[in-house]
C-alpha cells in the first residue's frame, strides 16, 4: 500500500511542468552566481574556488529557505489533494490502510521537495563547466569537486530541512485543510530562523544560536566560522560537532509532529459545523413607505464610492486571519531585534530614533512584501472570489476608482503595519528609559522613504495582478518583479534610481545633518514614481476585466472604449507629468551630476593604471608647508579653497615636469609663474605642467591652488557626505589635488586585475632590512610629503565652529561669519581635516595641554568620560613612550555617514554613531569608548611622530601599537585579568574571522600588508601577551627606544625589522622563541583540559589534577596548517564557577603533547583551565577550561 | 414607457460555441420571461444587456441609451441579480447593501439609510439586518440579492435564474415584490421553470442554442397549440417506435411507465387522447423541433 501510493504520488508529480520549473530556476540562479562575478549568493572571493566545496554548501543552505517555499506546495498537496478534488468521500470509503496512505504521500512528497534543491548541484555543475569554457570566469577560479560534498549537503541539510518544514506543513495541511495555513507554516518556520538568529546575534550565545536554528544555518556557520581558505576549499560539511547535534534535535522534532499528526490523522470527516436555520419570524407587510431616493452622480457620488470600495477593501482584509497572523509575525520580529539591543564590543548603545528607524525597516521588509504581494492578489480576485463581481460591475462605478481604493488599501495596510512599529518602538525606548522621543523624525522619515514606496509598489502590484488577470501566475510575476528585477538591473550594470521601482537618494538621519542633502532629490523621486503609481492604476482600469473574464487581446481592443473623455484627458495629463518629471529627474542625475557605476569605475581605474602608470616612477617635489584658506558655506554644501603649497625638489635629479592627479568635481586651478599646461585628461582627473625652468635639486617653488566643491541641483545618491549642513568633515587628499602617481589607489582585487589584463600586484613592497629607495616613502603620504608646517584660515557660517589642526591663534566675525585662524605648533604629517559644525565644547586642561570635546548638543551624555579617557592616555603615554608635541588634544564629532574615529595631528575626529551615543551609565566592564580613545590618542605617537615605511609590515608600528597602548591604559585602570580576556574575546574574534576572509594570503605580523585583522586584532593579541610574557616595562622600553630613533625622522622611515631589533635584546633567551612565533610566523595552539578532579587532603587544602593537550600549529599564508613540537610556556590555572575569577594559576613548561599537572589549593576548584586568560591564538578556546570533578 | 430594442445581437466565444446568433427583441414595460434550456444563450443575452460582455455585432439600446457605447448611462438605469450572487465574507447585509447604493449614485446618507432599510424589509431580512451576510442560508442570501437589484430607480431590472433555491413561500414573497415594481419598469426574468413564466409574465421569449425560437404572450403560445397536443401511456420497449412515428414533444414517468405528449396536425388516434396544450407543451415543441426523446 505504501509503494502504491508514494509511486502514485511520484509518478503524477513527475509529468507535471512545476517539478522541472523548481529546478530550473534552483539551477539558474546557482549557475549565474558560479559563473559570472555579477551575481554574488553566499561568496567566493580571493582565493576560494567558486565551486568550493564551503561556497556550495553556502549555496545549499540559503537555498533550502527558498526551497522550503516549493517544498510547502508539494505537502500541501499531498495532503490536501483529494480533499481539495472532492475525492476523499470516495477514496476514505474504500479499504485502504491509513499509514500506507499517510507515510506513501508524505514520503514522496519529501523526495520530490528535495529534488528542485537538486537544481543547486546541477547549477555549481553547469556554471563550473560553462563558466571557464566561455571564459566568463577564470579556470582557475575553480577547482576540483568532491563527491562527498553532494552527499553530505544532501544529508545533512536538503534532506533533513525538506523533513522538518514538509512535517509540519503535511500536519497543518492534514489538520486545517487550508493551503492559506500550510504557507503561514512554512513562513512561520522561515520567522523562526530568523528571530532565532537575531536573539542570538553575539558571539557568548553563538552556540545557542546554532543550535536552535532549524535549518543548520547557523551551526554550519560557527563550525566552518574560522576555515582559513585552504580549508574552505577542502572541506566539506561534516556528521560531526555542533552541526551533527543540530540535525539530530530538528530531525527529532520532525518526527515527532509526524507521529503527532499520524495519530491524529483520520479518514472521517470531522462533523462539520452546521448552522441551523434560524425561524424566521413572520413580519407584518412592510410599513415603511417607499423611500423617495435620488441618484446622483458627480463628483461627491465619485468620491462616494471611492470611501466606500476603500472601507470595504480595508476592512476585510484587516479583519482576515492572514493578515492578523502576519501582523501578529512581524511585531514579534521587531521585538527579537529590538530584545538584541544594539550590542558594540559587549556595549549597549542608546535606542536612538535613527537606530529604531533601522529596525523598523528591516524588521518590515519582508512583511512588506508578503502584503503587497498576496493581498494584492487578494484585493483584485476578491469581487470574484466572492461571486459578487457582476452585480459590482454592472453598477455605475469607473474602474479606475475602485482599483484606486484597492491600492490605497495596500498603501493603508502596509503604512498600518509601519505606524503600528513607529508606536513599538516609542514604548521600547520609554521602557529602556530613553526619554528622547522624536516622533517628527519617525514620521518625516516614514513619509520621505517607506510612505512614497509603498504607494509605488501598491500601484505596481495591483497593475500587475490585473494584467496577468490569473491570481497565482499573478503572484508568481510579483515576486519576479520585486527579485529578479533587482538582479536584471544589477547584471546590466543599471544603477540609477529611476528604473529601481520606488527608490531614490538614500536617506540616512543623522541627529547632527538631519536627514541630509538627499531630501531634495528623494523628494523628486517620490513625486516620479508617485505619478508612475497613478499610471499604473490608469493602465490596469483600462485593462481591467469588468464583466465576464476575456482573453488579453480582447481586453486590449476594448480599452480604448472603455474610456470616458475625462479619463483620456487625465491619463494624457498623467503621462505628461510623469515624462517631464522623468526629464527633469534624469537632466539632475545624468547630466548636470553624471555618476560612474561600480563597473565603470572599475574600467575606469583600470585604464587609469594603464595610462598613467608609467609616471609612477617620475620624480615630483615634495610638499614643504601649506597655508590654507577655506571659505565653508554649509546651507549651501559649497567649499572654496585657496592653497599654497611650498613644493621642494628634494630628489638629486632635475625635474621638469609636474603631474597633478585630482578630483574634478572640485574643479582645481593651479598656478605657478614657472609652470605651464602640457595636458589636461578631465576624465580621469591627470593633469601635466612643464616647469621652465626646471627645478634643479634643492629648489624650492610656491604653488597656488584654488579648488571649490559646488553641488549643482540633486544627485542620482548623494556623492559628497563630506560636505553638509551641519558637520563638512574634509581631509587634505579631498581638498587639493594629488602629486604624481599613486599606487595605492590602484585595483587590488587579482581576480579584477586578471579581467583587465593587469598583472598581479602585491598588496605592498616586501620587508627588507636597508632598503634603500623603498624606504623613502611612508605609507600616510605616498613620498609626496614628510612632516611639514600648516596654517589655516578657515570661515563658516555664523552658527557654526571650524576646526583645522594647530592652535587657534584669532577668532573674528565678519559679514555674519565665523573665522578661525590655526597654526600648527610642530611639524606634523602631511594627513589632516577640516571640521565645521554647530558644537558645543567642553575643555579641561592637562598640563599645559588643552583637551576639547566637541560635541552635538543632544550628544553630552559622554564627553566627561571622554575628557577623562584622554587625559588617561596621555598621562600614560608621556610617562612610557615621551612626550606630546601638540598644544591641544580634540575630539571632534561628525555625522554618522561614516561610523570610525581617526587620528590627524592634535585632532581626532570621531563618529556620531559610536561612543557619543553608547550608554555607560553602569558599565564597569570594559568600554570600548575608553579605548578607542586610547586608540586614537596613541596615534599621536605611533603614527604621527613615528611612521612606519611603505612596506610590509609599516602598519604595525601605528596600529598594532595604538591597540596595545589602548590595552595598556585599559589594564592599569581596571587591573582585572578577567576583564581583559573578556576583552580580548572580541580580537581572537576579529583576527580569527578576518584570516578566514582572507583573499589574497595571510602574513605573519611583522609582515603585515596594512590588513586589520592582523594590524588590530592579531597585533592586540601579541603584543598583550607578549607584555605578559617578558613584562609591561620591557615591551614599553622597546617601543620608546625605537621611537626615540626615528620621532620625527624620515625619509628614510623605518621598518618592523627595526622595532624588533630594539625588542630582541629586552626579550629572555628562554622566550626568545616568541619573536619568531608570534612575530614570523602564522602560529595557533591548539590547547585543551582533558581531564581535572580534585581530592582533598589531609592538612584541609584541595589537591587538583589535570591533564593538558598541546598542540602548536603553524599557518601557511592560505591557512593550511602543519602540527609542530611544543616546547613552550603556557599558563594553566582554577577558575571560579562563572569565570569571573583567575583563583590560581602558574606558567609551566609544556614539552610532551599531553601532560598531567597537581598543585594544592586552599578552596575547591570550580573550572581547571591551560592559558586561563587566553593570552594565546587557539581557535576553539571552549575546551580550554574544565568543570573540575572530585575524585 | 421604457423601450428596450435589441438587434440582430451576435456572440460566439473563442471556444467556437455560438452564445448568441442573431437575436433580435422589442421589450417593454411589465415582466418578460426568457425560457430556455441550459446553454441556450439566456445568460449571455442576459450578461450582455447587464453591460458585462461584450457583442460580437448587433445593437441594444434602452430608450436613448446605446448600451454599448454609453455602458456606464445605462448602470445607471440598471437592476441586475446574476445567476451566481455571492457576498463579501464579514460584512452584514446592511452594510452590503449601503455600499451597492453608493455605487448606485444614492450619496446621501439619509436616504441611504432610508432606502435600505425598506429595502430590507420587503426581503423580509430586517431583523437579520447586522448579520454577517455569508453566514446567510441560500434563501436569504438570494433576497439579499434582489433587494441590491431594486437599488436605485432601476428602469431595467435583470433577474437570472432568481427563484433557484427558495422555498415556495419565498418564491411567492419574491414573485410578489417583482410584479410590484415590474408594473412601471422593464423586468427581464430568466429561468428554466416554466410556471414562473406562466404565473408572471405577460411577454415572454424562449431561446434555444443562441437563436430566439419564439417571442410573444404565453396564452398566444398556448393557443397556437390548442387541438395539437395528444397524450398516451406507452410501454417503455415500445418509445424508440413511437419516437420513429410521430413528433414527440416530451415524455415523462407516470406510475413507472412512459407518458408522452405529440404533436399532430390532426387526432394520430392509436389510443391518443387530445389534451389541453399548457405552456410546458409550448417550451418543449419549441425547443424539441428535432424530434429527440428528451
Amino acid at each position: 500500500m505504501f509503494k502504491d501510493f508514494f509511486l502514485a504520488e511520484l509518478r503524477h508529480a513527475l509529468k507535471q511542468p512545476m517539478l522541472y520549473i523548481f529546478l530550473s530556476l534552483m539551477a539558474l540562479m546557482v549557475f549565474g552566481a558560479t559563473a559570472s562575478d555579477n551575481i554574488v549568493i553566499g561568496g567566493a572571493v580571493g582565493n576560494v574556488f567558486k565551486n568550493a566545496p564551503h561556497v556550495i554548501t553556502q549555496f545549499t543552505v540559503i537555498m533550502t529557505i527558498f526551497g522550503l517555499l516549493m517544498a510547502t506546495a508539494y505537502f500541501n498537496n499531498a495532503a490536501l489533494k483529494d480533499h481539495n478534488n472532492q475525492f476523499n468521500e470516495i477514496l476514505f470509503s474504500t479499504p485502504l490502510s491509513k499509514s500506507g496512505y499517510f507515510f506513501g504521500r508524505f514520503f514522496a512528497a519529501l523526495l520530490l521537495a528535495t529534488i528542485p534543491m537538486l537544481g543547486v548541484f546541477l547549477g555549481v555543475f553547469l556554471g563550473s563547466v560553462l563558466g571557464p569554457a566561455f571564459q566568463w570566469v577564470d579556470a582557475d577560479r575553480f577547482g576540483p569537486f568532491y563527491l562527498e560534498t553532494f552527499v553530505n549537503n544532501y544529508f545533512l541539510f536538503i534532506l533533513p530541512n525538506m523533513f522538518f518544514a514538509g512535517a509540519i506543513v503535511f500536519a497543518l495541511a492534514n489538520k486545517w485543510k487550508s493551503t492559506v495555513i500550510s504557507f503561514v507554516g512554512a513562513l512561520v518556520i522561515i520567522i523562526g530562523y530568523i528571530v532565532a538568529g537575531t536573539l542570538m546575534s553575539d558571539i557568548d550565545n553563538e552556540t545557542l544560536g546554532a543550535l536552535t536554528d532549524t535549518f543548520g544555518i547557523r551551526a554550519y556557520d560557527l563550525s566552518s566560522k574560522y576555515y582559513t581558505p585552504f580549508e574552505k576549499n577542502t572541506l566539506s560539511p561534516a556528521f560531526t560537532g555542533i552541526l551533527l547535534l543540530n540535525r539530530l534535535i530538528w530531525i527529532g522534532v520532525g518526527a515527532l509532529i509526524l507521529a503527532l499528526s499520524y495519530f491524529t490523522f483520520s479518514f472521517q470527516e470531522k462533523n462539520k459545523k452546521v448552522k441551523a436555520e434560524k425561524d424566521e419570524k413572520r413580519e407584518k407587510q412592510t410599513l415603511r413607505a417607499t423611500p423617495a431616493v435620488q441618484a446622483i452622480y458627480g463628483a461627491g457620488s465619485t468620491w462616494a464610492q471611492f470611501k466606500s470600495f476603500f472601507y470595504t477593501n480595508f476592512l476585510s482584509i484587516s479583519k482576515s486571519v492572514t493578515f492578523k497572523v502576519l501582523f501578529l509575525f512581524s511585531v514579534i520580529i521587531l521585538l527579537a531585534n529590538l530584545a538584541g539591543g544594539f550590542e558594540y564590543y559587549g556595549l549597549q548603545s542608546y535606542p536612538l530614533t535613527y537606530k529604531m528607524i533601522d529596525v523598523i525597516t528591516s524588521a518590515s521588509n519582508i512583511f512588506v512584501i508578503i502584503i503587497l504581494v498576496f493581498f494584492s492578489g487578494e484585493l483584485v480576485w476578491r469581487d470574484r472570489d466572492s461571486k459578487i463581481n457582476e452585480v459590482v460591475d454592472a453598477t455605475p462605478h469607473a474602474s479606475a476608482i475602485s482599483l484606486s481604493a484597492k491600492v490605497l488599501s495596500l498603501i493603508m495596510l502596509t503604512s498600518l503595519l509601519n505606524i503600528f512599529f513607529i508606536f513599538c518602538a516609542v514604548i521600547y525606548q520609554l521602557i529602556m528609559g530613553y526619554t528622547r522621543i522624536e516622533l517628527d523624525v519617525y514620521l518625516l522619515d516614514f513619509f520621505l522613504t517607506m510612505f512614497p514606496l509603498y504607494i509605488t509598489w501598491s500601484g505596481v502590484m495591483i497593475m500587475v495582478q490585473v494584467l496577468v488577470n490569473n491570481k497565482y501566475i499573478g503572484y508568481f510575476v510579483s515576486i519576479l518583479v520585486i527579485f529578479l528585477w533587482s538582479l536584471v538591473m544589477l547584471a546590466l550594470d543599471l544603477q540609477t534610481n529611476m528604473l529601481a521601482i520606488g527608490s531614490g537618494p538614500s536617506i540616512m538621519y543623522s541627529d547632527m545633518n538631519g536627514f541630509g542633502a538627499g531630501v531634495e532629490g528623494r523628494l523628486w523621486f517620490n513625486f516620479y514614481w508617485f505619478l508612475f503609481s497613478l499610471i499604473c492604476i490608469m493602465l490596469a482600469a483600462v485593462l481591467w476585466s469588468r464583466g465576464t473574464a476575456s482573453a488579453f487581446k480582447e481586453r486590449l481592443v476594448h480599452a480604448n472604449k472603455k474610456m470616458s473623455g475625462v479619463a483620456k484627458a487625465f491619463t494624457l495629463a498623467l503621462v505628461l507629468a510623469f515624462a517631464s518629471v522623468a526629464g527633469f529627474l534624469y537632466y539632475n542625475t545624468q547630466v548636470l551630476n553624471p555618476y560612474k557605476t561600480s563597473d565603470q569605475l572599475e574600467e575606469l581605474g583600470a585604464e587609469f593604471e594603464k595610462k598613467y602608470k608609467k609616471y609612477e616612477g617620475a620624480a615630483m617635489p615634495k610638499v614643504k608647508d601649506v597655508k590654507y584658506n577655506i571659505e565653508v558655506f554649509p546651507e549651501e554644501r559649497s567649499v572654496y579653497v585657496k592653497a599654497e603649497v611650498w613644493l621642494k625638489n628634494e630628489t638629486d635629479v632635475t625635474i621638469d615636469s609636474l603631474h597633478l592627479n585630482y578630483d574634478k568635481n572640485w574643479h582645481p586651478k593651479f598656478e605657478m609663474p614657472t609652470a605651464s599646461l602640457l595636458s589636461d585628461d578631465e576624465e580621469m582627473g591627470w593633469r601635466m605642467y612643464k616647469l621652465s625652468p626646471a627645478m634643479k635639486p634643492g629648489d624650492s617653488l610656491l604653488a597656488h591652488i584654488e579648488t571649490s566643491y559646488v553641488p549643482k541641483g540633486f544627485e542620482n545618491e548623494v556623492s559628497n557626505t563630506s560636505v553638509i549642513g551641519n558637520g563638512t568633515f574634509l581631509n587634505n587628499f579631498q581638498i587639493l589635488p594629488s602629486l604624481g602617481y599613486d599606487p595605492g589607489s590602484e585595483l587590488s582585487d587579482k581576480n579584477t586585475r586578471k579581467k583587465y589584463g593587469l598583472p598581479p600586484k602585491d598588496r605592498m613592497p616586501e620587508l627588507k632590512a636597508n632598503c634603500g629607495r623603498a624606504c623613502e616613502i611612508n605609507y600616510l603620504t605616498n613620498g609626496r610629503a614628510d612632516f611639514v608646517m600648516v596654517e589655516t584660515v578657515i570661515s563658516t557660517s555664523g552658527d557654526q565652529i571650524a576646526i583645522s589642526p594647530g592652535t587657534l591663534i584669532k577668532e573674528w566675525q565678519e559679514n555674519g561669519r565665523n573665522y578661525f585662524h590655526y597654526k600648527l605648533d610642530h611639524p606634523s604629517q602631511n594627513f589632516y581635516s577640516f571640521i565645521s559644525a554647530r558644537f558645543e565644547v567642553a575643555r579641561k586642561k592637562w598640563n599645559g595641554v588643552d583637551l576639547e570635546v566637541y560635541y552635538d548638543a543632544k550628544h553630552a551624555t559622554n564627553v566627561e568620560m571622554m575628557l577623562a579617557a584622554m587625559e588617561r592616555s596621555l598621562a600614560y603615554y608621556t610617562e612610557h613612550f615621551g612626550p606630546y608635541y601638540h598644544k591641544q588634544c580634540r575630539i571632534i564629532e561628525f555625522p554618522r555617514y561614516a561610523s570610525f574615529a581617526q587620528a590627524f595631528p592634535g585632532t581626532m575626529p570621531y563618529s556620531e554613531a559610536i561612543g557619543f551615543v553608547t550608554n555607560l551609565e553602569d558599565e564597569e566592564g570594559n568600554n570600548i569608548i575608553d579605548a578607542v580613545i586610547a586608540h586614537e590618542m596613541a596615534h599621536q605617537w605611533w603614527a604621527h611622530q613615528v611612521v612606519g615605511a611603505n612596506m610590509q609590515g609599516g602598519t604595525m608600528m601605528s596600529e598594532s601599537f595604538a591597540e596595545y597602548s589602548s590595552l595598556m591604559t585599559m589594564k592599569k585602570m581596571n587591573d582585572d585579568p578577567m576583564k581583559m580576556r573578556e576583552f580580548q574575546k572580541y580580537n581572537h574574534d576579529r583576527y580569527l574571522m578576518g584570516r578566514s576572509q582572507e583573499v589574497e594570503k595571510e602574513v605573519p605580523l611583522y609582515k603585515v600588508e596594512n590588513q586589520p585583522h592582523i594590524h588590530y586584532g592579531k597585533g592586540s593579541l601579541i603584543l598583550y601577551a607578549l607584555q605578559d610574557y617578558i613584562g609591561e616595562a620591557k615591551v614599553n622600553l622597546a617601543m620608546k627606544n625605537y621611537l626615540d630613533e626615528y620621532k620625527h625622522v624620515g625619509p628614510p622611515y623605518s621598518s618592523s625589522l627595526d622595532f624588533l631589533r630594539y625588542l630582541e635584546p629586552l626579550v629572555p633567551d628562554t622566550l626568545k622563541y616568541l619573536i619568531n612565533d608570534w612575530f614570523k610566523e602564522i602560529t595557533l595552539y591548539d590547547n585543551r583540559v582533558k581531564e581535572a578532579s580534585y581530592k582533598k587532603l589531609d592538612n584541609g587544602k584541595y589537591e587538583l589534577t589535570m591533564k593538558v593537550e598541546s598542540v602548536k600549529m603553524r599557518a601557511d599564508t592560505m591557512g593550511n596548517e602543519t602540527k609542530f613540537p611544543m616546547n613552550d610556556w603556557v599558563d594553566i590555572g582554577v577558575l571560579d564557577s562563572d569565570e569571573k575569577k583567575l583563583i590560581y594559576q602558574k606558567r609551566v613548561k609544556i614539552d610532551q603533547p599531553e601532560m598531567s599537572f597537581t598543585f594544592s589549593l586552599d578552596t575547591i576548584p570550580a573550572k581547571a583551565a591551560i592559558d586561563p586568560r587566553r593570552l594565546l591564538i587557539d581557535r576553539v578556546y571552549d575546551d580550554n577550561v574544565k568543570v573540575v570533578s572530585a575524585e | 414607457m421604457n423601450k428596450l430594442i435589441i438587434q440582430n445581437l451576435s456572440k460566439t466565444y473563442p471556444n467556437g460555441v455560438k452564445a448568441l446568433d442573431n437575436v433580435s427583441i422589442e421589450i417593454e414595460n411589465g415582466m418578460f420571461g426568457l425560457l430556455g434550456p441550459n446553454g441556450a444563450g439566456k445568460s449571455s443575452l442576459m450578461r450582455t444587456l447587464a453591460t458585462l460582455q461584450e457583442a460580437d455585432s448587433g445593437t441594444a439600446t434602452l430608450n436613448e441609451i446605446d448600451i454599448f457605447s454609453q455602458p456606464h448611462e445605462l448602470r445607471k438605469v440598471l437592476g441586475y441579480l446574476p445567476q451566481e450572487f455571492g457576498v463579501y465574507p464579514k460584512i452584514t447585509a446592511e452594510q452590503l447593501l449601503d455600499h451597492i447604493a453608493i455605487l448606485k449614485g444614492i450619496t446621501k446618507s439619509s436616504e441611504r439609510k432610508e432606502l435600505v432599510a425598506y429595502l430590507l424589509e420587503k426581503v423580509n431580512l430586517y431583523n437579520d439586518r447586522k448579520k454577517s451576510v455569508k453566514g446567510f442560508s441560500g434563501g436569504m442570501k438570494q433576497r439579499v440579492g434582489i433587494a441590491q437589484a431594486l437599488i436605485g430607480s432601476p428602469r431595467l431590472i435583470i433577474v437570472d435564474e432568481p427563484t433557484a433555491g427558495l422555498d415556495p413561500g419565498e418564491r411567492n414573497r419574491f414573485y410578489n415584490l417583482l410584479a410590484d415594481v415590474g408594473k412601471d419598469v422593464i423586468v427581464i426574468l430568466s429561468t428554466h421553470i416554466v410556471d414562473d413564466v406562466r404565473e408572471l409574465c405577460t411577454k415572454m421569449a424562449i431561446m434555444n442554442g443562441g437563436k430566439l425560437v419564439f417571442h410573444g404572450a404565453p396564452q398566444t403560445a398556448i393557443d397556437e397549440l390548442d387541438g395539437k397536443v395528444y397524450q398516451k401511456v406507452v410501454e417503455r420497449e415500445e418509445l424508440e417506435q413511437y419516437a420513429a412515428n410521430y413528433s414527440v414533444i416530451s415524455n415523462k414517468m407516470v406510475g413507472g411507465k412512459p407518458f408522452i405528449h405529440v404533436y399532430s396536425e390532426s387526432d394520430p388516434q392509436n389510443g391518443f387522447e387530445s389534451v389541453k396544450p399548457n405552456l410546458e407543451d409550448v417550451f418543449f415543441s419549441k425547443i424539441n423541433t428535432s424530434n429527440l426523446l428528451v
